[in-house]
């Protein structure tokens, strides 16, 4: 079978410290894998591995391999901004540019890529990454307004609509509901439900009950180390593990 | 190429673009130590230490050094109390209308042509008195030493967390004591670093001492009320000079004015992550 | 609220600092009273330097000391521009750390040095170096265009003036940049990368986040430039000259007030005139200081948003 997202004998370093710990870890394609544990335990930047974003850390060091499908990413001949341009990404704290319009937002990553050849596949290339973030209908009369006009929700749906628009195939979460008030929340996870029917998507949480309900499969990472890994009803109805029973029951952080 | 490598290539001419964009910015620093070295070392080398002790007509800056230090410490004896106490009222009153505009104003004054301050302090200083003097170069100074010490000593304060406050309150001091006595000293190394600072600037001040100092290179200062003499001011005058002998000196005293200047610069600026010019 | 100890000494002080603020507004302009009631407003916009013993021939206009501060400050910040964009790129994004404490320890060993000191400089080494390889340079080839087009004969002008400036100001716009550009949130950076953008494309992106900041950077640049005297004093050539010529020689306000004071009281309107200049160099301090300093407070609002 082939994952979407593989990773062989993973190891980070940042400095001295050793932060993710010989993980071998299977990503399904299409779905959203929920990447749970307590805060600390290595998941943001195990994320950030699989776009080659943790490079932007000099302390950070790098071994073993990721594979997206099947392609060693970490491999030399491979340029990370190639690797960007596949995957997107939706961060913790909603971070359209506030100096940019909406439009803008959206349409970024084709300029800087130059993906869209005309104004006219700009225009449908930012109507349709805005539809499928939800969004199209509460903004379709402001694109030329700036992102702080938006709420905390909304902002982070246009997040999720920037990183569509080049169209990825896997799309990378870290905690993306965790600055937003309990109504956006729950926007999001509705939109993430209808997007992983498309998409890959990796979702990091620190909450079971959210990875509970909008996940597929789920994988627990305890102090850099990955305890399990399965389909999300088996791991929440009977984990192996006593860590991981402890953890979704709420007696661990 | 494809387009890939075309945003590759652009990328390394953005990079020494900059990196020399960067190089040429800071080109002059060298050029300038290395021409004061140059131009002002022989002329020293030459005088000896006379140079740093005779007085003008015997080829020496003497009196323009005492000059200067005594200007700085005038100044600093003016400045620095107003300051320290400007600077913690800001701090402890910052949403008070008083407190807002004295935080303005402090920012404003710090950015204030210096030549204005001058001519200031020669209307109500110089002109009563009939006369120049060190009195009144060190007011124009202290004018402009007080912004820096007083932000300084503001922000310096800030950066104390909070619950040091409500422990020293807790204690049942006053507010003085809380913060003159528990405050204050957590931080005195950013307060004294603001006092260096400024301190550094105004011990090379020109401007303001045109028409307040007066200037004075034949014999060594004796009273605060008569016209005193620094280094600065003498290079403004001597560099105005055709005399290609004046030039010499010039450039003498500008590598005196210019190893005080890293002296007292150089050490603070090592031991600090930032500093406000 | 209550008076205490501390609020009771602490507001003498202020009340000082404010007191000497407000005489200096005080004394510039009663001081300048006589110069507005004898030419009006003609000392701020014509061009004309008659001293004359006799003082009903004494004629003053300081439009061209005005005219040379905004020239000689709008070519330095011309020049500050990219310098200090670039500098603050390349110290945040490219510098090693080592290197990086190094250049910005230069950058404000710069910005603290003795004004004199870039005047001394100024005068006897960037002049001469000007105008050899410079001025006459663009003289013999390209004076058939009319800012080129004054003969470079001492090298004092408007030029060597806006170099100088430029060279003094720039670390004081590399720093504000500097700043401003490291405050941006990390998260923003991570964002252009995840997005495929090169290096050189998240600096574009990012700077243009930081623009409020650029745009302060430059106004206060600006007003040090506009406000720098023996520095600028002693390289300008101290003549009045409104023209846009760059080799021309010039005048600034404060230039103006640091040669002509020392001899004005000789005369009876040229004390007031200059006192007039001063009141025009304070409220332009003023002003672009204002605003300057509003535009930062924006920035640093926005970036917390």
């Amino acid at each position: 079978m082939r994952f979407a997202i593989e990773t062989v004998n993973l190891h980070i370093y940042y400095g001295s410290n050793h932060v993710i710990k010989g993980v071998n870890l299977q990503i399904p394609e299409k779905g959203v894998f929920a990447l749970m544990g307590p805060s600390g335990c290595g998941k943001s930047t195990m994320l950030r591995t699989f776009n080659r974003l943790i490079e932007l850390n000099e302390e950070a060091r790098i071994e073993g391999e990721v594979k997206l499908f099947g392609k060693n990413i970490y491999s030399s001949d491979v340029d990370p901004i190639e690797v960007r341009k596949q995957v997107g990404m939706v961060f913790q704290y909603p971070n359209p540019f506030p100096h940019l319009t909406i439009y803008d937002n959206v349409a970024i990553g084709l300029k800087l890529n130059r993906l869209v050849s005309s104004k006219e596949e700009m225009d449908k290339r930012v109507e349709w990454a805005l539809k499928k973030a939800a969004l199209w209908d509460e903004v379709k009369d402001r694109l030329k307004d700036y992102p702080s006009s938006l709420s905390g929700g909304q902002r982070q749906r246009l997040v999720i609509a920037r990183a569509l628009a080049m169209k990825p195939k896997i799309l990378l979460m870290d905690e993306p509901t965790a600055n937003i008030d309990p109504v956006g929340t729950s926007k999001i996870e509705e939109l993430l439900f209808e997007l992983r029917k498309d998409y890959t998507i990796v979702l990091v949480t620190h909450s079971p009950a959210q990875a509970a309900r909008i996940s597929n499969y789920v994988g627990f990472l305890y102090s850099g180390e990955l305890i399990e890994v399965g389909p999300t009803r088996k791991v929440f109805e009977n984990p192996e593990h006593e860590l991981t029973e402890q953890y979704v029951t709420g007696v661990l952080g | 190429m494809s387009s890939f490598e075309v945003r590759k290539q652009k990328e390394r001419l953005f990079l020494m673009g900059i990196g020399s964009l960067t190089f040429l910015a800071l080109l002059p620093l060298f050029h300038i130590i290395a021409t004061v070295f140059r131009n002002g070392l022989p002329v020293i080398i030459k005088e000896g230490l006379n140079f740093l002790t005779g007085t003008f007509s015997n080829g020496g800056i003497g009196p323009a050094i005492i000059g200067t230090f005594t200007l700085t410490f005038l100044a600093s004896l003016l400045g620095l109390p107003i300051a320290f106490l400007v600077g913690l009222y800001a701090y402890e009153f910052p949403r008070s209308t008083v407190g807002r505009w004295t935080k303005m104003l402090l920012q404003i004054m710090i950015e204030f042509p210096t030549i204005l301050v001058g001519v200031f302090v020669m209307q109500v200083l110089v002109v009563p008195m009939g006369t120049y003097s060190a009195f009144a170069g060190a007011l124009a100074l202290a004018i402009i030493l007080m912004p820096y010490v007083a932000i300084y000593t503001h922000e310096a304060m800030r950066e104390i967390p909070f619950t040091y406050r409500e422990a020293g309150y807790s204690l049942g001091l006053t507010r003085i004591k809380v913060l003159l006595k528990i405050l204050a000293p957590m931080t005195k190394r950013g307060i004294f670093t603001g006092v260096l600072i400024g301190v550094a600037k105004v011990a090379g001040e020109t401007a303001p001492l045109l028409f307040t100092a007066g200037g004075l290179y034949e014999s060594y200062p004796s009273s605060v009320t008569k016209p005193i003499g620094s280094i600065s001011l003498l290079i403004y005058q001597l560099v105005q000079s055709p005399s290609p002998a004046d030039h010499e000196m010039a450039w003498g005293a500008s590598l005196i004015l210019l190893i005080v200047f890293l002296g007292i610069f150089i050490p603070i600026r090592l031991s600090l992550k930032e500093v406000k010019l | 609220m209550r008076m205490d100890g501390f609020k009771a000494i602490a507001i003498v002080a202020v009340l000082v600092v404010f007191a000497v603020f407000a005489g200096m507004l005080v004394i510039y302009f009663t001081n300048a009273v006589p110069a507005f009631h004898r030419f009006g407003i003609d000392v701020y916009l014509k061009n004309i330097w008659n001293a004359a013993e006799e003082p009903s021939r004494e004629a003053y206009g300081i439009a061209a000391a005005i005219w040379g501060s905004f020239y000689t400050s709008l070519i330095a910040v011309l020049i500050v521009l990219p310098l200090s964009i670039s500098y603050s790129i390349f110290v945040v994004d490219y510098a090693p750390k080592r290197l990086k404490n190094v250049i910005i320890i230069l950058s404000d060993v710069m910005g603290g040095l003795p004004t004199i000191i870039y005047g001394i400089w100024g005068a006897f080494v960037l002049v001469p170096l000007l105008r050899d390889y410079v001025m006459q340079f663009l003289y013999d080839h390209l004076s058939f265009i009319p800012v080129f087009s004054y003969p470079p004969i001492t090298g004092y002008s408007y030029l060597s003036a806006g170099i100088l400036l430029a060279i003094m100001v720039t670390p004081f716009a590399s720093a504000i940049i500097r700043e401003a550009y490291e405050m941006i949130p990390y998260t923003y950076r991570e964002a252009a990368y995840a997005l495929g953008a090169t290096k050189y494309e998240a600096t574009k992106l990012l700077i243009g986040y930081i623009k409020p900041a650029i745009l302060s950077g430059f106004i206060l640049a600006f007003g040090r430039a506009i406000g720098e005297t023996v520095a600028v004093s002693l390289v300008i050539g101290n003549t009045f000259n409104l023209t846009w010529k760059l080799f021309a020689p010039g005048y600034t306000i404060s230039s103006l007030i640091a040669n002509q004071f020392g001899n004005a009281f000789i005369y009876e309107y040229m004390t007031p005139v200059l006192y007039a200049a001063g009141v025009a160099l304070f409220i332009i301090g003023l002003g672009i200081n204002i605003i300057g300093l509003r535009f930062i407070r924006r920035w640093e609002e926005n970036v917390k948003l």
